[in-house]
């Protein structure tokens, strides 16, 4: 009876539970634009939906235990009924989330692992859009070198990031102080951050990181505020502002956006 | 032999000064000399007299002090050299107060020492949600302060609270009671561990006294050397607080191993103490390796060395630091896990459900993570290193689930008392469960690429550690206090204030989720405008668990002093702590118990404990 009754409704709430999530599927990470954030969002809804069931168990259970067991009296009696194991529970228990888990590491990790490392290979990089981004405290500073552009500025000065879209980008990542008076190696840990891409990157002093992002679709910090680089690793008092707007345009806007900034160069020098 | 002669006319009593004011100012005098021997040896001429490496010798010589000072120095030196103290040992409330080698006396100390850290690193919370309750810096003057109170908050609270209560604190109170012993076998390490608590507490909360760091509790590298002095004692800070914990470990295990009472097999042995017993374990295996690495980080900033800079390797420090990390984690919540499945049979009365399985879980807990700390690295380690890390990751949930296989078969169609500590132990077991489910999606790399560095893995480990350790120490605070004071709390204001931190704390930290979803990073005192609204809900929840917190504390403090007088063993346990008087005598028990039944049998099989049961009927 306990049985039943138990079973059903958990059987009822994980299929409410999953129509709900599958009605708010596409925006369970919020906003998304990138194909490394298509990658990420499905391993997130595939998760969800194997693992509502195994929470809505034991939330479940939990409730019904102060609902169904609880004692009517605080006095010291024996619970009636006693036992100190069941094969089949233990059983279903145990190898149910050895599968579980398993079946996590072949898909989504290992699978989604396959595409992002398959992304990198050398063989498929050779038209990337490459921009050197280097973090220095406390900024983000972007240079394009197949544009001989080295530091792109938007009309107020400050460092601006603008990719095409549908284009492959390959970001290069440094931690140093091009500006620094006496010591360029001077760096900390910093990490790239583009929430709307669903990665991000750590930059280490010493070392050079790279990460290969497609986006899928334009945008700007004006349309949603996802859309910027943010400095993901605590780097110094000035981290909270470590943070540099992105556009995201048509391959059209960012050849007149490139050129607009190789006049802004050559004025400058 | 000479010293011994001389004792008996010394036993008249001397007065000395408070201990620990006299502890106080052997630290002042042990700085200064230390500091002034530093100073007057170094080469270069025109120096301060206070530079780092003088306050770093100096706060050595402070702590040495502070420990000879608080009692150390007649509990431990004196009888070292033969020589009896003049002292005797305080027997009235001022034994609280001083070094102390009774397991129930260090238990106490302990347990409050970690009481008044969580409250004053919780207040530090309070003020980070204050700041964060808007977009922009306005409580703190500056971020610099703003990232000082998350480090201190973060130190304080793991290394003087999370990992010390229920080891340190109820692990010394009730371990050697649990299994029928009069004593721990090396009183004096807790007696000593003790002190180092305040000592390093202090020295991390004021460090920002010596300027202000910004690294959080990692202090990661290369950060951590070009922050202001302040660094210095968070690292001296540390080496306090996991040098406590790791005497103590040393003793809690020698005790489990070589001082159970007869019968008390290892079949046999009590839940809570087989989780003291891993735990402690973990800390002998981790506490050591994190003090090399911090002693590292201290000398790379003294000498200086390049360790950690461009020039050396910085991943290195991060892997030094999460080698124990992680194994921390489990650390603070592997004994929780042991208490689910002490209490639940008790409330119950009802026989533990599948027993071995759930200590095999605790000892592959133990086990398995020492293997899993990389899944921290994942932003900065190389693609292959993600494979074996996250599949270790994803692995260790099972024998984790142990702990709620043994908690739901025992539940199954019981007769479960929701006492105060009954209802805690399910909102533990509710609030743990998020955080290991939010842990699969940490686990695979692709998410945690996402989520890594915001908010969700805060409010991630903040369900893992006070849904799970503090909830948990809640409850057994409320399960143990008749048997510790003989006093019974309210168990209307118990609930009430009960429901009051569940409802606040998943309101709090359920939020935090969205936040870190939405795009929040760690460490900012200020950020984009649009995560406003979601981040006030943030503060306002905490502040109301804050409150909460406190309100317990209170409760508790008031149910020990004014509380009516509880039973023996009020809630019908079968181990041994409740086998004996409350609160229990000084040598804990009447006569040696001699065990010759299990502890988690209840029901018509159930075998008395005791081949021969105290001659007081049992009262409930």
């Amino acid at each position: 009876m306990d049985f039943a009754i138990f079973g059903i409704v958990w059987v009822i709430i994980s299929a409410l539970a999953e129509w709900g999530l599958h009605r708010i599927g596409s925006n369970t990470m919020y906003f998304l634009l990138s194909n490394q954030g298509a990658i990420a969002l499905h391993a997130f809804n595939f998760l969800t939906t194997m693992l509502t069931p195994v929470f809505l168990f034991v939330i479940w259970y939990l409730v019904w235990t102060a609902i169904r067991y609880h004692a009517d009296s605080p006095e010291s009696r024996p619970s009636r009924v006693q036992f100190n194991k069941n094969g089949l529970f233990t059983g279903i228990w145990i190898t149910g989330s050895i599968a579980l888990n398993l079946l996590f590491w072949l898909h989504p990790t290992a699978a989604d692992l396959e595409q992002m490392f398959a992304a990198q290979l050398p063989s498929v990089n050779k038209n990337d859009l490459i921009v050197d981004v280097t973090a220095r405290q406390w900024e983000w500073i972007f240079s394009y070198p197949q544009y001989h552009l080295t530091q792109t500025v938007n009309a107020n000065g400050e460092d601006e990031l603008v990719i095409p879209v549908h284009k492959k980008v390959e970001f290069r990542l440094r931690s140093y102080d091009p500006f620094h008076t006496y010591d360029v190696e001077a760096g900390v840990i910093h990490s790239f951050w583009v929430p709307a891409f669903g990665i991000k990157e750590d930059v280490i002093p010493g070392e050079t990181r790279y990460e290969y992002i497609v986006a899928t679709r334009t945008a700007s910090y004006q349309t949603n505020p996802e859309v910027r680089v943010q400095c993901a690793e605590v780097c110094g008092p000035g981290h909270p502002w470590m943070e540099s707007p992105l556009r995201i345009v048509t391959a059209s806007q960012f050849k007149s956006w490139i050129a607009k900034q190789q006049k802004l160069q050559a004025a400058g020098s | 032999m000479a010293q011994n002669v001389v004792t008996p006319t010394a036993v008249k009593k001397v007065r000395i000064m408070p201990p620990m004011l006299r502890g106080f100012l052997w630290a002042g005098i042990g700085f200064l000399l230390l500091n002034s021997l530093t100073a007057s040896i170094r080469p270069d001429v025109g120096h301060p007299f206070f530079t780092e490496v003088s306050v770093t010798m100096g706060w050595i010589g402070g702590v040495i002090g502070w420990l000879l000072g608080v009692g150390a120095y007649e509990g431990m030196i004196l009888p070292l050299f033969g020589v009896t103290p003049r002292i005797q040992p305080a027997t009235d409330w001022r034994k609280y107060f001083a070094f102390a080698t009774e397991h129930k006396v260090v238990g106490m100390q302990y347990l409050t020492s970690s009481g008044c850290a969580f409250i004053l690193a919780g207040a530090v919370a309070m003020a980070m949600r204050i700041e964060l309750a808007s977009s922009t810096l306005y409580f703190f003057a500056y971020s610099d302060r703003y990232l000082s109170a998350v480090g201190i908050h973060g130190t304080i609270m793991m290394f003087a609270v999370a990992t010390v209560a229920l080891v340190g604190g109820l692990g010394n109170y009730m371990v050697p009671l649990m299994i029928g012993a009069k004593t721990t076998v090396f009183p004096r390490l807790s007696g000593l561990g003790q002190w180092l608590i305040p000592a390093g507490v202090l020295t991390v909360a004021l460090s920002p006294l010596l300027g202000y760091w910004t690294t959080g509790w990692r202090g990661y590298e290369p950060l951590g050397s070009q922050d202001a002095s302040g660094i210095i004692f968070y690292y001296l800070g540390v080496a306090a607080l996991t040098m406590s914990s790791l005497i103590v470990s040393l003793n809690l295990v020698a005790t489990i191993v070589f001082n159970r009472a007869p019968g008390v097999t290892w079949a046999r042995l009590p839940m809570y103490v087989w989780g003291v017993l891993t735990v402690s374990i973990l800390n002998l295996i981790w506490l050591p390796e994190i003090q090399m690495a911090f002693v590292l980080r201290l000398l790379d900033r003294l000498v200086p060395l390049n360790l950690y800079n461009a020039m050396g390797q910085p991943l290195s420090d991060l892997e030094l630091f999460w080698l124990f990390g992680h194994p921390e984690v489990y650390i603070v919540v592997v004994p929780a896990f042991a208490l689910w499945n002490e209490i639940i049979p008790v409330m119950a009365q009802k026989t533990l459900f599948a027993r071995s399985w759930a200590v095999i879980g605790l000892i592959f807990v133990m086990m398995l993570s020492g293997l899993v700390w990389a899944h921290h690295m994942f932003t900065n380690m190389r693609n292959s290193e993600m494979f074996p890390f996250s599949f270790f990751t994803e692995m260790i949930s099972i024998p984790t689930g142990f702990a709620f296989m043994a908690a739901i078969g025992t539940l199954w169609k019981s007769r479960y008392r929701l006492t105060t500590p009954g209802l805690l132990i399910l909102m533990s077991m509710f609030n743990f469960l998020h955080g290991g489910i939010s842990g699969v999606y940490l686990a695979d790399p692709p998410v945690n690429l996402q989520v890594h560095d915001t908010m969700f893995v805060v409010a991630h480990f903040h369900y893992t550690i006070i849904g799970g350790m503090v909830f948990t120490w809640i409850a057994a605070m409320y399960y143990w206090l008749p048997k510790i004071t003989g006093r019974m709390f309210s168990e209307f204001w118990g609930k009430l204030l009960s429901i009051w931190i569940f409802v606040a704390f998943n309101a709090t930290f359920s939020t935090m989720f969205l936040v870190g979803l939405e795009g929040m990073n760690r460490w900012v005192p200020t950020y984009p405008p649009y995560l406003h609204p979601l981040n006030l809900a943030v503060s306002i929840g905490a502040w109301a668990l804050g409150t909460g917190f406190v309100l317990h504390a209170v409760h508790i403090v008031w149910a020990w002093r004014k509380g009516p007088k509880a039973p023996d063993n009020p809630w019908g346990g079968r181990t041994l702590e409740w086998q004996t008087s409350s609160p229990p005598p000084d040598h804990n028990f009447e006569s040696e118990p001699e065990v010759v039944g299990s502890f988690y049998v209840y029901g018509e099989h159930a075998e008395p404990v005791l081949a021969h049961p105290p001659a007081a009927p049992e009262t409930t």
